[in-house]
């Protein structure tokens, strides 16, 4: 096997990786706990619309 | 006094019991007919699968509920239908066989004035040579199945400890199957746990789907904003499996599974196989196998039941070409077209086809993901189809006050990847609506503000949120009306 490792030439190297920061977000609370609100009210209006 | 015969006791049979008899009290009589002797919140069984729920967080027994809801409950399952009763029976009827300890085997007749089709799906492992969890792969659809794989996976755990590289196989086991959004959870739960012991080395993790791009989720995908792009869910869906090590086979029909092989057909016609150590592989869904007679004794299956077994309701079943696919043609009422008292909801509708294009390999082989109806739709859809049936039976009309069309109503989604209060993840994925609706939304086919694609740890505790909730409303605990489908 060569010393080098290429990043390339296979499906998994294309798609895009979360950086350091964005992780970082992912598992911030204070962030995460305002997702929290914004996501369920978004489901929620889209339970309540969906059907008369 | 009207009785109303509910089969099935899952997400959309047990939300339908409950308001048609919370709505119509004492004075009316409700039946629900149900296999098992458990209610099963059926999304968390990616947690009982990894070990992180016990199977009793999940499920709890019906009858405390029904006796306490004054629901008759009857441990059976149905076998026929006769709609017009028969010579012994004048009145319509659901035919049963129990399966309690007390009654196992014994046949009744139950009649009803509506009756509600919610019996869920038959999992055709069989459709699938060497499926299931008598066989070679193992699954998580049900709360049984998933202690067994929890079970097996552990043991991978103490081989993989011991210094042996595993190869662990993810996805659809059958060219048509449905639900990569559980398989998909399943996948990322597994990376996770295997990861958080410091094995991700010993693991080689493979998805394997009929999906034509990931992210499709038998939806055609969606159109989501993100990074201030607007991205197919396939850049989303990939770019978590690349983060979690997990590597991909897409477009590929599971066509049969060996002990540690499974088989699959690619659209290009190519057959191939890939080795595993381990496998959780969706099987397909097929109608639960109701018969249906006339009063004369003739079997009218047919009428009443489309070629999968499930029930046909006010859909378009004309087999349009893709490219004139309507959400018109999805049903709004899901009211047999047949017999207006009988009514289908849930995964037991027949859809009028699929959302996904349907794909052929060059061998004529259908490799296309069925449409979805689990979760939100199946409540939604049992939720209005109880209320129609309420006002129906105050008002003596015949007409509908409430309608849920799959062409306008959206859902949500939360695929759990890693437990863990603090530390968990989640990809929360809304569409609106489920159908793409290319004349409303000609764009992207779907509301852009309304369809999200998200992860972090938010959706993590949505989906904890969503366990406790539903299974709250479910075992109805105080004020559960309130609480939205």
């Amino acid at each position: 096997m060569g010393k080098n490792i290429v990043r390339g030439y296979y499906d998994e190297s294309y798609p895009p990786i979360p950086t350091s920061g964005t992780r970082f977000w992912r598992r911030n609370l204070l962030w995460q706990a305002w997702r929290f609100i914004v996501l369920n009210i978004k489901i929620m209006r889209i339970v309540v619309g969906g059907h008369s | 006094m009207a009785k109303i015969v509910v089969l099935g006791a899952g997400i959309s049979g047990h939300t339908a019991a409950a308001f048609i008899k919370k709505k119509l009290g004492k004075k009316h009589e409700v039946v629900v007919v149900s296999p098992g002797a458990y209610y099963q919140w059926i999304p968390s069984n990616i947690w009982v699968g990894v070990g992180k729920m016990k199977i009793d967080q999940v499920r709890f027994k019906l009858q405390p509920v029904y006796d306490r809801w004054k629901i008759d409950f009857r441990q059976a399952k149905a076998t026929a239908v006769y709609p017009e009763g028969d010579q012994s029976m004048t009145r319509p009827y659901i035919a049963i066989e129990y399966t309690n300890e007390t009654r196992r085997g014994e046949t009744d007749k139950v009649d009803y004035d509506y009756l509600v089709n919610a019996t869920g799906p038959k999992l055709n492992f069989e459709a699938t040579e060497g499926l299931g969890p008598n066989k070679f792969t193992h699954s998580v659809c049900s709360c049984d199945h998933a202690v067994a794989t929890w079970e097996a996976l552990q043991i991978c755990f103490t081989r993989m400890e011991k210094g042996e590289k595993l190869r662990f196989l993810i996805g659809t086991g059958h060219p048509t199957a449905t639900c990569q959004g559980a398989a998909f959870e399943y996948a990322l739960n597994v990376a996770y746990e295997i990861k958080s012991r410091g094995l991700l080395h010993m693991a080689d993790i493979t998805w394997i789907s009929n999906e034509y791009e990931l992210g499709d989720f038998g939806m055609g995908g969606a159109f989501i904003k993100r990074g201030g792009y607007v991205t197919p869910t396939k850049v989303f869906s990939e770019s978590i499996f690349a983060e979690y090590g997990i590597r991909w086979i897409k477009r590929a029909g599971v066509t049969k599974v060996e002990e540690g092989m499974a088989h699959y057909e690619t659209l290009d016609g190519q057959m191939h196989s890939e080795p595993f150590d381990f496998a959780m592989l969706i099987p397909a869904f097929a109608g639960v196998g109701l018969k249906a007679f006339d009063k004369t004794g003739e079997d009218i299956t047919p009428k009443l039941f489309a070629p999968s077994g499930f029930m046909k309701v006010d859909a378009d079943y004309s087999g349009k070409a893709f490219e004139d696919w309507l959400v018109e043609d999805w049903p709004s009422v899901y009211q047999n077209p047949a017999y207006a008292n009988i009514f289908a909801t849930g995964i037991a509708f027949a859809p009028p086809h699929q959302i996904s294009k349907p794909m052929k390999s060059t061998n004529g082989t259908l490799i296309t993901p069925a449409p979805p109806r689990t979760g939100m739709p199946s409540g939604v859809t049992g939720k209005i189809v109880a209320l129609n049936i309420v006002n129906q039976i105050k008002t003596g009309k015949t007409g509908f006050k409430h309608e849920a069309s799959m062409g306008k109503m959206g859902a949500a989604c939360v695929v759990s990847a890693g437990f863990s209060l603090f530390r968990g993840n989640a990809a929360t994925m809304t569409v609106f609506p489920i159908v793409p609706d290319w004349q409303r939304f000609p764009e992207w086919g779907r509301d852009i503000n309304y369809t999200v694609g998200e992860a972090g740890l938010a959706g993590h505790w949505i989906k904890l949120f969503l366990h406790y909730m539903f299974i709250h409303k479910a075992k109805g605990y105080p004020f559960w009306w309130l609480l939205p489908e």
